[in-house]
């Protein structure tokens, strides 16, 4: 099968949980999160994720791609930042030299110098750790959330019919999708289409995945009438609907929601406090001389 | 008073909003409680929009203009709101993968009671029930997604009767089946009929659906109704170029014609070289997609120039998956794959297009172009032809499946057997010298994919052609070799009838034999090899 799901029922912590107590802890988390740039604050959320993704019972075979994917992505921004100092102008106005690395070449009379100070450095950690967190728990929704409860879900959390659904059926048509795209792109290639080879500029690029994504969002426009058609013909709008899947929260749903409420003030008020910005360790800051 | 029948249809004409022609012109018959109404009639002769009034898409969805009437029980259903219609009237569409809107098959069989508001525990019970009755309770638990063409017709049926409908409108429920699960679809909705429901079934596999004894038959042409009554009376009334009927009667009326013209095979394969020479080698070659799961195991044969191969078998037998290692789509888990010679490890698809050409199933997967030219175009530029090089191979082949005049037109505005056409010629093209076919028939109907294969066997270019069918006629009318696959295994290749005599064989790799095997078999003394039923009532 090409595209498959990566749900599985699993021994997990996440999958203990009533998934709409689950999506409000994530959500909890994730504002936690958005409001530290403390690596004090910061590395003990990192720990929480940690945890999750060790309990989480999924193979490392399962989840390597998307890892090794986001990983190489969370870094690659980690690093920029490091290299050109950018983003954390907001957050920090001094910074304190440790070496200059100049280059030992010059290109068109300019010589790359990288200036590595505190305050960089530490910023691209923050920067890691809050990324890194960020990225674990949501990863681990799709390989831990059951497809067919996304609706139920999602109603569950007061959401309306017809969007909750619109969470089910965009969870049933992926697959379909996916399949789909994967057919054009076996009979493009049929006809000697590389996608590795695409070059130019970014409109002829976009311009060149024209026989992969015209055929695609045809069928895929194609075949939405029929769905359409499918779910008026099973009366689907005509009033409340029953969902046949039911949730019911437990004690233990009540405290991870609680646990996640009192992150996000706890949050709140920290920040509020004025604690939580961004930190870089006093004794650092000496040993560059400041 | 009597009571009303299921379904009273009087004098009805629609047109569609954006058109200029009427889609059906009145068009009036009833449906009896316990009995299958067979629609017939060739791609576009309005059977679709026939339904669509039945069951309130038109007017609700699709605008237009209707005269005349639609009575469900003796009423319009036209002022029914939804819901009720939806009990009463149960549909089940062409693409069971579009229709089904559940990640769970309980879900998927459930849709249509949730949205009624109904009771958990009566939701249960008669989805359960739909299953049960339809045999596929062990699939309950089951993802949609991947379940077998059959089994997902089995559980969009469900999903529509749970609703319990007493009228059930099927639109060509067998297009994607292969036959054995076409039967057994085809059984189920017999025995609906038996329970007491009235069934109107779409369908131009008339052959097919004859075998469940639909109790009347109406052909449809051009929008309107040429025959209603009993089955017998059909092929008096049509063609038998227009209709699949059962050989023995094809053979019947073909004698009072004169005979048909023999068709030259392969033109090109003459002249190219020397047949010993196979153009494709599989060497022990064994796949599978996960890492323990084997979908092929040991596949060894050789495809020489002026083999036209069917390739034959159940859905998920393999076949598409052997076929996609030919063009290097696909490499082997072990063993080789030789195109010309040369591993297909070693070289590219690209590289592999220019002797090897696949046409997918479905044209719409790979047309995008803005012209027919530059869609025909595409594959040559890809393999670097030179533009005059380009010009003449696009010339060519638009010649060859007469479609010179539609050079500037949209593919995508064409017909589905011309689109059918371009993707072929886009093969052309590249002057591959094999042609390899998914599923060649899908989606067309009879006299259309008739005359289609027709005129691709006759195309100059091909050395050899390969095809994938699930339709043994295809094997026996065209092919001159035929490779059986099933559960991943090459089971029986050699000529047609070598292969297809052995009936237990056939059985066991659930291949359904038809009556034009049948008539060929008993003449096989005389004709020493399989043609078709017009050409065998000239044996004697």
């Amino acid at each position: 099968m090409l595209v498959t799901w990566r749900y599985r029922k699993r021994r997990s912590l996440i999958q203990w949980f009533d998934p709409r107590a689950w999506i409000i802890f994530y959500s909890c988390f994730l504002f936690a999160t958005l409001f530290f740039w403390d690596v004090r604050f910061l590395v003990p959320l990192m720990l929480i994720a940690i945890v999750v993704l060790l309990t989480s019972g999924i193979k490392w075979h399962e989840i390597r791609r998307a890892f090794l994917f986001i990983g190489a992505f969370v870094f690659f921004f980690a690093f920029l930042t490091f290299l050109t100092g950018r983003g954390g102008m907001e957050v920090y106005d001094e910074e304190h030299l440790i070496r200059s690395l100049q280059a030992p070449f010059t290109i068109f009379g300019w010589q790359p110098t990288l200036e590595v100070t505190v305050e960089r450095s530490f910023f691209a950690l923050s920067q890691l750790v809050r990324v890194f967190s960020i990225a674990v728990m949501t990863i681990l929704i799709p390989y831990s959330l059951n497809p067919s409860y996304y609706g139920v879900t999602f109603r569950g959390l007061g959401l309306p019919d017809k969007i909750a659904y619109a969470m089910d059926l965009t969870m049933r048509f992926i697959p379909t999708f996916g399949r789909d795209f994967q057919l054009t792109m076996d009979a493009q290639r049929a006809r000697g289409y590389e996608l590795e080879k695409i070059r130019g500029g970014l409109i002829e690029q976009v311009r060149k995945l024209g026989p992969l994504m015209v055929p695609v969002i045809i069928h895929a426009i194609i075949g939405s009438e029929d769905i359409i058609d499918a779910m008026d013909l099973r009366a689907f709008g005509i009033g409340p609907r029953t969902w046949l899947q039911e949730l019911h929260y437990e004690l233990k749903d009540r405290l991870l929601i609680a646990f996640g409420i009192l992150m996000l003030v706890g949050a709140l008020v920290i920040v509020f406090m004025g604690y939580g910005g961004f930190w870089v360790p006093e004794s650092l800051i000496r040993m560059a001389g400041g | 008073m009597t009571n009303p029948l299921p379904l009273v249809v009087e004098n009805l004409t629609f047109r569609y909003r954006d058109r200029q022609e009427t889609a059906i012109r009145d068009i009036s018959f009833s449906a009896n409680p316990g009995e299958i109404l067979l629609v017939a009639g060739a791609s576009g002769c309005g059977k679709t929009t026939l339904i669509r009034c039945i069951n309130g898409l038109i007017p609700r969805s699709y605008k237009g203009e209707v005269t005349g009437r639609v009575l469900v029980y003796g009423e319009e259903p036209q002022t029914w709101p939804l819901s009720r219609i939806s009990q009463k009237i149960g549909t089940v569409l062409q693409d069971p993968e579009r229709q089904i809107l559940g990640t769970k098959v309980l879900n998927e069989v459930a849709f249509g009671l949730e949205n009624l508001g109904l009771p958990r525990a009566e939701i249960y019970q008669r989805a359960d029930d739909a299953m049960r009755f339809l045999n596929i309770l062990h699939l309950r638990e089951r993802e949609t997604f991947n379940l077998s063409g059959g089994e997902k017709q089995k559980v969009a049926l469900a999903g529509v009767l749970a609703m319990r409908p007493s009228i059930l409108l099927l639109d060509e429920p067998l297009a994607s089946l292969d036959p054995a699960s076409a039967l057994e679809t085809l059984s189920m909705v017999r025995m609906l009929a038996d329970e007491g429901m009235s069934v109107v079934m779409i369908e131009h596999r008339v052959e097919d659906v004859m075998k469940v004894n639909p109790e009347r038959v109406m052909f449809m042409t051009e929008g309107e109704v040429r025959y209603l009554g009993p089955l017998d009376g059909l092929s008096k009334v049509v063609n038998y170029h227009e209709v699949k009927l059962p050989a023995e009667v094809i053979i019947a009326r073909a004698a009072q014609d004169p005979p048909p013209v023999e068709i030259d095979v392969l033109p090109g394969r003459a002249g190219a070289g020397p047949e010993s020479e196979p153009l494709v080698r599989f060497e022990d070659v064994a796949f599978g997609y996960d890492r323990d799961v084997e979908v092929l195991h040991g596949i060894n044969l050789d495809i020489r120039r002026g083999d036209v191969v069917a390739v034959l078998g159940p859905n998920g037998a393999g076949k598409t998956t052997f076929v996609k290692h030919a063009i290097g789509l696909l490499k082997p888990k072990s063993g080789r794959v030789l195109v010309n010679g040369q591993d297909t490890k070693d070289a590219s698809v690209a590289e592999i297009a220019s002797t090897l050409g696949y046409v997918f199933q479905s044209p719409s997967h790979m047309l995008f172009a803005q012209t027919v030219y530059d869609e025909l175009a595409f594959g040559p530029k890809n393999l670097k032809h030179s533009p005059e090089e380009i010009e003449k191979e696009v010339k060519e082949a638009l010649e060859t499946v007469n479609l010179e005049e539609r050079e500037q037109d949209p593919p995508l505005a064409l017909s589905f057997g011309q689109q059918k056409r371009v993707s072929i010629a886009a093969i052309l093209a590249m002057r591959s010298r094999i042609l390899v076919m998914d599923e060649p028939t899908a989606g067309q109907d009879y006299q259309n994919y008739m005359s289609f294969m027709d005129s691709i066997l006759q195309m100059p270019g091909f050395e050899s052609i390969l095809f994938i069918t699930h339709d043994v006629d295809m094997a026996v009318i065209y092919a001159n070799r035929v490779i059986l696959v099933a559960n991943g295994r090459i089971e029986a290749d050699g000529k047609p009838h070598e292969v297809l005599s052995d009936l237990d064989l056939l059985k066991a790799c659930r291949v359904v034999p038809t009556t034009l095997l049948a008539a060929n078999l008993e003449r096989l003394p005389l004709t020493g090899r399989f043609m078709r039923a017009e050409a065998l009532a000239h044996v004697s």
